[in-house]
């Protein structure tokens, strides 16, 4: 789960780390008073959890997908300015009316920023950051990940921050430092300044350098996080060290000790129907844009079963992993979300039970075609758990199915519905 | 006997919950021996009875290591408690823990993998379907167990139903299983893909492997690294996802493309050049492997006397 710049700087604030001076506003009023305390030269940044941001623009919502084509067709004459004609979603400016004309079109309810990681809708705008400006001496780069291979959290740092770590890594891949980091020990100070030290900051900037990297260290591990980032930090002109990005990364996992991470969540950033999704109880949904609705049990079958029909010359409507299926209701949740998704012409449901009891998933499919008027052709392919009962129950029903017993078999069953655009005979009971 | 498993196995259930007991009935009637469970509720040796089947449960895994001699765990714990319940078994020195729970925290699998570096215990999982071993009727997991059968060709997989996808397949085309591991689908696990393979390298029960991975990670290429160094057995492979649109996250908290290295692409390209068969669609695993194992002399007939 992301949470947004301005909370992950509460995080870090609270943590010890030093950040600008600001705050994040919604109204003008709190913009007002905000830039009077921090400004007059303050940095306005629009608070989404997409990538992009800064090169992003703020248009109104029914621009958005054009813009999205501009910027996916030619990025350097389109992208967005920190300063100047082409507004970005992060600007600079000086003094009250300034700043809040670069407030004003980001929190209008009708804008959208687009990046070329947002998606043709763009995002709508939660809240602005709006912060003192730093005078920068030099730009670095500090991150904390997992590193899956080897169990243990890595940092990641660079004297070269400010841009994308990928590119700097590309370029010169001595410039970036992995330091892995031992559990046990932890990331005292020392370590820190170390890592300070070798990242060449002055000597005046070393010991609250390392503070600041062993207290990110402790927003890792105190917040269940998968990623702390800094992109970038600085050396000031002062020659202190802030942190002038923020981005956390938290463990969705884990949210049972915090929570449910409630106080971070944004669920304006999300997918309405991933939402809803994910409150029916359903593993992961994910919209792509065929029309053959997938209904699948295991991540790796139903990627497994996108690659297949692909193969067949199919294009699936969506990545759904239903998780374990031992009630049937959740099998008719899967299925209305399908079902209300305009896209499907061809239902593809292809369950190989082993937690999971597939004779549970016959009935629930069966109580699905008669409860939501399913219209659309059904492939049916079960196996594992309890499958004569399953097959069974899918056969007495007398509701006009497809069924196959093997995924290459149901795929091109299901690639063909598509094709032929049929709709479903009613059931002959 | 093939790896991990063998007919001396003697299991430890944890998570003796309805899903828990559901999974353990279906493990006795397959033919595992089960010797003792541990539920914090009990005390000294009551006792879990199912069909003609009776086992004593106990407080602690110690206990129940002492007691019965259990020399495997399956834990079935839900995500809140799995990683305490790992550490237990850790902690008791049992040789082989096999962890099915979906969902444990990642901070938490950092410390299970500081406590099993340099300890006698070795992990599976979690998020896995476990370990299934059809000739000695070993199914320490969540496996439907009618598709598997006795044979010589190994599996292992990041996926779960992808095992059951890929066993159906093999079983279908006439060919058994040796073993099939389910490593997990989480971005730290314990055993990862190439150390299974070097197991199956040096088992003679195993005269092929079929290799599931996923986009994400780089686990495929340390296994394709292992497969050039050391494997001279065929081997298999299929990667899932290699339609999945970049940089949305498909379920397995593992499978985020993340740079190239995570593309199915990079990781067929680094798979075929360490001279793994590979088979683009998930629907031909198993007619690959025929081909591969008659190409091999290795493709035994079913019944066939052995």
């Amino acid at each position: 789960m992301n949470i947004h710049e301005y909370q992950a700087k509460q995080l870090f604030k609270a943590h010890g780390v030093p950040v600008p001076g600001g705050g994040a506003a919604t109204t003008e009023r709190e913009a007002r008073a905000l830039i009077q305390e921090h400004g007059p030269a303050v940095v306005i940044k629009a608070q989404v959890h997409a990538g992009g941001r800064g090169k992003g623009r703020i248009v109104k919502r029914d621009r958005a997908s054009r813009m999205y084509n501009y910027l996916a067709r030619e990025p350097e004459r389109n992208e967005g300015q920190i300063a100047g004609r082409r507004r970005g979603g992060v600007r600079i400016a000086s003094g009250v009316e300034e700043a809040l004309k670069e407030f004003r079109p980001m929190m209008d309810q009708d804008s959208r920023l687009v990046s070329v990681q947002t998606g043709p809708d763009g995002a709508p705008i939660s809240a602005v950051l709006i912060e003192q400006q730093t005078s920068i001496a030099k730009e670095f780069y500090f991150s904390i990940q997992v590193d899956g291979a080897n169990g243990q959290p890595l940092i990641v740092a660079s004297a070269e921050g400010g841009q994308s770590i990928e590119a700097v890594n590309k370029k010169n891949p001595r410039a970036v430092l992995r330091v892995p980091v031992d559990p046990v020990e932890g990331y005292p100070a020392f370590r820190g300044r170390s890592l300070a030290s070798q990242l060449g900051l002055p000597s005046p900037a070393i010991r609250p350098a390392g503070e600041m990297f062993a207290n990110l260290y402790r927003v890792f591990t105190e917040m269940d996080a998968t990623l702390v980032e800094v992109n970038p930090f600085v050396l000031t002109s002062e020659g202190t060290v802030m942190a002038i990005d923020g981005k956390v990364g938290l463990d969705d996992n884990a949210s049972f000790r915090h929570g449910g991470y409630e106080e971070w969540r944004d669920r304006s950033q999300e997918n309405p129907t991933e939402i809803e999704a994910e409150e029916a109880n359903i593993g992961s949904y994910i919209k792509l844009d065929g029309n053959i609705g997938c209904v699948v049990n295991g991540a790796g079958l139903a990627m497994a079963t996108m690659d297949t029909l692909k193969l067949y010359g199919g294009e699936p409507a969506n990545f759904l992993d239903i998780g374990t299926v031992n009630r049937k209701d959740r099998v008719i949740e899967a299925l209305r979300i399908i079902v209300n998704d305009p896209d499907v012409k061809v239902i593809f449901i292809n369950i190989f039970g082993g937690l999971a009891r597939v004779d549970i998933v016959a009935e629930g499919v069966v109580d699905a075609v008669t409860e939501l008027n399913i219209q659309q052709p059904l492939v049916v392919r079960l196996n594992g758990s309890n499958v004569e009962e399953g097959r069974r129950v899918l056969h007495d029903s007398g509701i006009d199915i497809q069924t196959s017993d093997e995924l290459g078999d149901a795929a091109e069953l299901a690639v063909e519905a598509a094709k032929s655009g049929k709709r479903r005979t009613r059931s002959n009971n | 006997m093939s790896i991990l498993l063998n007919n001396r196995t003697r299991l430890l259930i944890q998570g003796l919950g309805n899903e828990g007991q559901n999974q353990i009935r279906r493990s006795l009637d397959y033919g595992t021996k089960v010797v003792a469970g541990v539920h914090p509720g009990f005390r000294g040796g009551e006792n879990f009875a199912y069909a003609n089947h009776i086992f004593p449960v106990y407080a602690t895994v110690t206990e129940a290591v002492e007691k019965t001699q259990a020399n495997c765990s399956i834990i079935y714990v839900p995500a809140p408690g799995a990683a305490d319940t790992i550490l237990e078994n850790i902690a008791a020195e049992v040789p082989l823990i096999v962890c099915i729970t979906e969902g444990v925290p990642v901070h938490d699998m950092i410390r299970v993998r500081t406590a099993l570096a340099g300890s006698k215990s070795k992990l599976i999982g979690p998020n896995c379907p476990g370990i299934i071993q059809p000739a000695s009727k070993c199914r320490v997991g969540i496996h439907p167990p009618d598709v598997f059968m006795a044979g010589n060709v190994g599996v292992v997989s990041r996926s779960g139903t992808l095992v059951y996808e890929a066993v159906d397949q093999l079983t279908r085309a006439g060919i058994g299983q040796s073993t099939c591991v389910g490593v997990g689908g989480d971005p730290i696990i314990g055993e990862q893909q190439q150390a299974i393979l070097r197991r199956f390298q040096n088992d003679p029960d195993t005269d092929a492997v079929v290799l599931i991975g996923e986009i994400g990670g780089l686990a495929e290429q340390a296994a394709a690294a292992y497969i050039k160094r050391s494997m001279t057995k065929p081997v298999v492979a299929f990667i899932a996802g290699a339609t999945a649109p970049p940089g949305r996250r498909m379920g397995h908290a593992g499978a985020i493309i993340e740079g190239e290295a995570g593309t199915a692409e990079a990781k067929l390209a680094a798979l075929e050049a360490a001279g793994a068969v590979i088979s683009r669609s998930p629907a031909e695993i198993g007619s690959t492997m025929r081909r591969v194992l008659e190409e091999a002399g290795k493709y035994q007939a079913p019944g066939a006397a052995g």
